[in-house]
């Protein structure tokens, strides 16, 4: 007899049932609206607090669920992703007059999806995952249906995320056809002799992976999606379905990785990185709108992060979940310094717009150098940490170009951050004064982020060692 | 806690806390941000003469360690620990800054508090670097003083400043990152070699990465290259000086003197300490080179200098041609021109320091800095003209003060194996007083012409008051080296017998 195990998914399911408690509230009861952005905190820190008092079981349900540290970690990651997303989206609600509970369902929905994906040891369940994932962010995306952008954000995320579903979907079709199953540690033993098949199993299931991660050359759709959607929704897009697409791809390569294939899997993960690296950083250059810009970065950051996966082993894993990290904190603070800055949301949101901001609004204007400087790599953030760790583990696997080429793309960014903070600080404020100042869920959430991103670069010890545990299990 | 146990740790904190601290103050508060940050400035002044005086010169290697463990997985530990050679530029460095505070009182009056925790957290990044003996510590520390100088220059430079901030973040950027890459390199040789993964500089020492027999073609000339790189650009060595003039000139005086007098020793220190002790048979192989690039720099900076208008440029490119002068000195070898090249670190600080500083006091009266918009003065700032001409003697080494002892060891130690160098780098000399008195005549002696110049008030007291310090020091060091050359000399010895 298969046991439930139902309490080792208490977080999924007290995050499925408030989203839906929270959608029929919004339908019955409409004056509590301003409540919901603080009910759904509260949910997703009692989940964060189950994730951490249940005691972690192991793979459960005939291995296809994997509710370890590693599960852990993904999960406190995405956990804590929505909680900073959802206090940069209340002020942003407000604003707009958009407090509905189906958003806040919607970013729930799409958080279990993230979970379920990054926790799944078989395929079948990383494609529910992944649909989850995908289906609440294609209506979150479009959620400003006023705003034409928007739309289009939603319309392409569909076409782009139906497509790299498919593409999954064939991918795990022809791996079963070479290994007999889809249980990824049952691949592990049955991939000895890898044919064809396999190699283009593997290779289609990276490719939609890296679609959802944006790596070039599968990156196009991020620059418009990122711009139109909501400013709250783009930072939850940007951090946590990456992550979890991440993981899922961390435990493909540990898993369907014989001894034939490593050398083909440096060389694909390699080329991905370096594309992502050097594209993402030169395009971001060339960005007006500062979304834009997070966009281009994001696809360069993929690519640092994916040079922890080339260099294979636990030490590599542990880089790119200290990464996944600090690129939450850093990046969800620059997303949320944007959505505080920008005063109409039909406009683009343009770096100019930025201009002597940085004595008006000292907070948010802190937490967004700070978070340039992070992305930047500049110690002592947490950014510099993570890099430090992807390119420690180059160098380690003896790829010494690689990190010569990390570093060098590394330079190249500095520029574009860089200059966020000049128009910050540098520049004079243009005549009018901003329509409004910095509202406290967004100071709260600025402070956070920059706590986050100071102590956890000065004092990483803690933040490593969970993650060396975590990625333990899928060293080799 | 005892802070006397520590005094290292607290001495590198205490000015990054204070400017923690002084964030949370609102900005209104200008008199208390001044008075703080200078308050925190002399008291790292206190702690590092505390620091002086427990240090023993009798001991080449390094004293009054401070040790805890940091990232023990990754073999990464707090380390701080001072030797004659670190003293020195901690010294300088702890000394310089209240003059820096000081010196702001009149031309920062914008976003003070701004300028303050800038300067209080570029500091503790200097002093950390200066004192740091884990690598991975030691490259927080230095790339730590890269935001606030960007932001010193950026925010309260002159009219070019965007440019010039962004040029200096990308040149130091450029060359520090590539070092990254041969630290990680170093780590993962030493223990593949040791079976220790460690990023203390101690343990390194006993790592000899091979050379080959191509000039570069080996791991030792490539990390050697690395690490050099990014020191040469902080010097700034020829070619890769571009970013120098720019961020000189259009720094505020407070950054000037700041840039100047410490943060190219950062430079000078990091060959010395990190190239010379890591890499003794890539040094000796690259020493050739060097001594050229670093004659160039001397001639080139010194030409260049004759031929400008800007006073401050005219100061910033003479650092390229001092500058020179040190890298000569610690490639030529030996002891004498060694100590000669770190006595000259002190030096170029002190003068280089004081003239910018000097610059600064008729730049906040005038509000130019061309040469042609002077002249005359000496009628007119009678005191001023003492202290500009101090400044400019000691800066061209005149026997007596400071600047001559230095190029003078320089000169005596690279003429023993290298004559020639020390031939044309002397034109240097002979170059500096060309420059530098044609300046002086310029602005002090010719007929005063323009009206507007006939009204400047003198030095004032608080001026006086930070030109003084580097006073004292430039004659005590012209008229007795020793007290200063005794400190470095056991710790030389050491690094080059070692």
């Amino acid at each position: 007899m298969i046991a439930l195990w139902l309490e080792s998914v208490a977080p999924e399911l007290t995050l499925v049932l408030l989203g839906g408690i929270l959608v029929l509230l919004d339908a019955f009861t409409p004056r509590w609206r301003p409540a919901f952005a603080w009910l759904t905190v509260a949910g997703v820190l009692a989940a964060l607090g189950l994730r951490w008092l249940v005691a972690a079981p192991g793979p459960v349900w005939v291995g296809a669920l994997a509710v370890d540290t590693l599960g852990r970690f993904a999960d406190s990651y995405i956990l804590v992703a929505c909680a900073l997303a959802l206090l940069a989206a209340d002020p942003y609600l407000s604003r707009t007059g958009a407090r509905y509970g189906e958003f806040y369902g919607l970013l729930l929905w799409a958080a279990v999806g993230a979970m379920t994906m990054a926790k799944a040891n078989h395929l079948l369940v990383v494609f529910v995952g992944l649909e989850l994932l995908s289906i609440s962010l294609y209506v979150l995306n479009a959620f400003h249906r006023q705003n034409l952008l928007s739309l289009e954000a939603g319309w392409k995320y569909l076409v782009v995320g139906a497509f790299s579903s498919a593409v999954f979907l064939f991918g795990a079709a022809l791996l079963y056809g070479a290994a007999g199953t889809l249980a990824l540690p049952a691949v592990a033993g049955k991939l000895s002799a890898p044919s064809p098949l396999a190699a283009l199993a593997l290779a289609l299931l990276a490719s939609a992976l890296a679609f959802k991660l944006a790596l070039f050359p599968f990156h196009a759709w991020a620059p418009d999606v990122y711009q139109g959607s909501p400013t709250p929704v783009t930072a939850f897009l940007s951090v946590v379905p990456k992550g979890a697409a991440l993981l899922v791809l961390a435990r493909v390569v540990a898993s369907a990785n014989p001894q034939e294939l490593t050398g083909r899997w440096t060389a694909a993960l390699a080329a991905l990185a370096v594309g992502s690296m050097v594209l993402g950083n030169l395009a971001a250059i060339a960005q007006r709108d500062i979304k834009r810009m997070l966009a281009y970065s994001g696809i360069a950051h993929m690519g640092y992060a994916l040079v922890g996966l080339v260099a294979f082993g636990a030490d590599g894993v542990a880089g790119v979940l200290v990464y996944l990290a600090a690129y939450t904190f850093m990046n969800i603070a620059a997303f949320a310094a944007v959505s505080a800055f920008s005063e109409s949301e039909e406009e683009p949101h343009l770096i100019n717009d930025l201009s002597g901001q940085g004595w008006e609004r000292p907070v948010v204007s802190f937490a967004l150098s700070l978070s340039m400087f992070a992305l930047a790599g500049i110690p002592p953030t947490v950014g510099f940490v993570g890099k430090f760790l992807v390119f420690r583990a180059a160098v380690n696997a003896n790829m010494v170009w690689l990190a010569v080429v990390g570093v060098l793309a590394s330079l190249v960014s500095v520029f574009f951050y860089v200059r966020v903070v000049y128009y910050l600080y540098m520049k004079p404020l243009p005549k009018r004064k901003p329509a409004f100042s910095e509202p406290w869920p967004v100071k709260l959430l600025s402070l956070a982020c920059v706590v986050a991103i100071l102590t956890l670069g000065v004092f990483p010890q803690g933040l490593l060692r969970f993650a060396q545990e975590a990625a333990g299990l899928l060293g080799r | 806690m005892d802070f006397a146990s520590f005094p290292l740790s607290t001495m590198i904190f205490l000015p990054g806390v204070v400017g923690l601290f002084l964030l949370l103050i609102p900005s209104r508060a200008v008199a208390f941000h001044r008075w703080v940050s200078l308050l925190a400035s002399v008291a790292t002044l206190a702690l590092a003469l505390f620091v002086f005086q427990g240090f023993d010169p009798s001991q080449g290697g390094f004293q009054l360690t401070e040790a805890a463990t940091w990232l023990p997985s990754l073999g990464i530990s707090y380390r701080v620990e001072v030797d004659g050679i670190s003293l020195l530029l901690v010294l300088l460095t702890a000394l310089l800054q209240p003059v820096v505070f000081l010196s702001s009182w009149g031309s920062i009056n914008d976003k003070v508090k701004g300028y303050v925790v800038a300067m209080l957290l570029l500091e503790t990044g200097v002093l950390g670097a200066f004192l740091a003996t884990d690598m991975f510590l030691f490259y927080v520390f230095w790339e730590l003083m890269l935001i606030p100088m960007y932001f010193i220059i950026g925010v309260w430079g002159g009219e070019r400043r965007v440019y010039a901030a962004v040029k200096f973040v990308l040149f130091t950027l450029a060359g520090s990152l590539l070092m990254l890459v041969a630290i990680l390199y170093m780590a993962f040789q030493y223990k593949a070699q040791f079976g220790v993964l460690t990023f203390s500089y101690h343990d390194w020492m006993a790592l000899r990465l091979p050379m080959g027999e191509g000039f570069w073609h080996s791991p030792q000339m490539l990390a050697f290259a690395a690490f050099a790189l990014a020191f040469a650009i902080k010097v700034p060595v020829w070619p890769v000086h571009t970013w120098l003039p720019d961020a000189h000139t259009e720094a505020p005086t407070g950054g000037s003197i700041i840039l100047a007098g410490v943060l190219l020793k950062l430079g000078t220190y990091g060959l010395l300490r990190f190239n010379r002790g890591l890499f003794p048979e890539a040094w000796d192989r690259s020493r050739g080179l060097f001594m050229v690039l670093a004659v160039i720099a001397i001639i080139y900076g010194a030409l260049v200098s004759w031929a400008q208008k800007d006073m401050k440029r005219l100061v910033a490119f003479s650092s390229v041609s001092h500058m020179g002068f040190i890298v000569l000195g610690m490639f030529a070898g030996g002891v004498t021109a060694t100590q000669g090249a770190l006595l000259q670190m002190v030096n170029h600080g002190l003068s280089t320091g004081a003239l910018f500083l000097l610059v600064g006091v008729i730049y906040d009266r005038r509000h130019t800095r061309m040469i042609e918009d002077y002249g005359g003065l000496a009628a007119v700032m009678p005191v001023y003209t003492g202290t500009f001409l101090l400044a400019t003697l000691a800066s061209i080494g005149l026997p007596g003060l400071n600047g001559f002892v230095g190029e003078f060891l320089i000169l005596l130690g690279t003429y023993q194996n290298h004559p020639v160098a020390a031939a044309l780098g002397a034109t240097g000399v002979i170059l500096g007083a060309v420059y530098m008195l044609s300046l002086v005549q310029r602005v002090f002696w010719n007929p005063l012409v323009h009206e507007e110049n006939r009204s400047l008030s003198d030095i004032s007291w608080r001026e006086m008051a930070s030109f003084a310090p580097l006073a004292v020091f430039m004659v005590w060091i012209g008229v007795h080296p020793t007290t200063f050359l005794t400190l470095s000399e056991k710790a030389v010895q050491k690094l080059l017998g070692g």
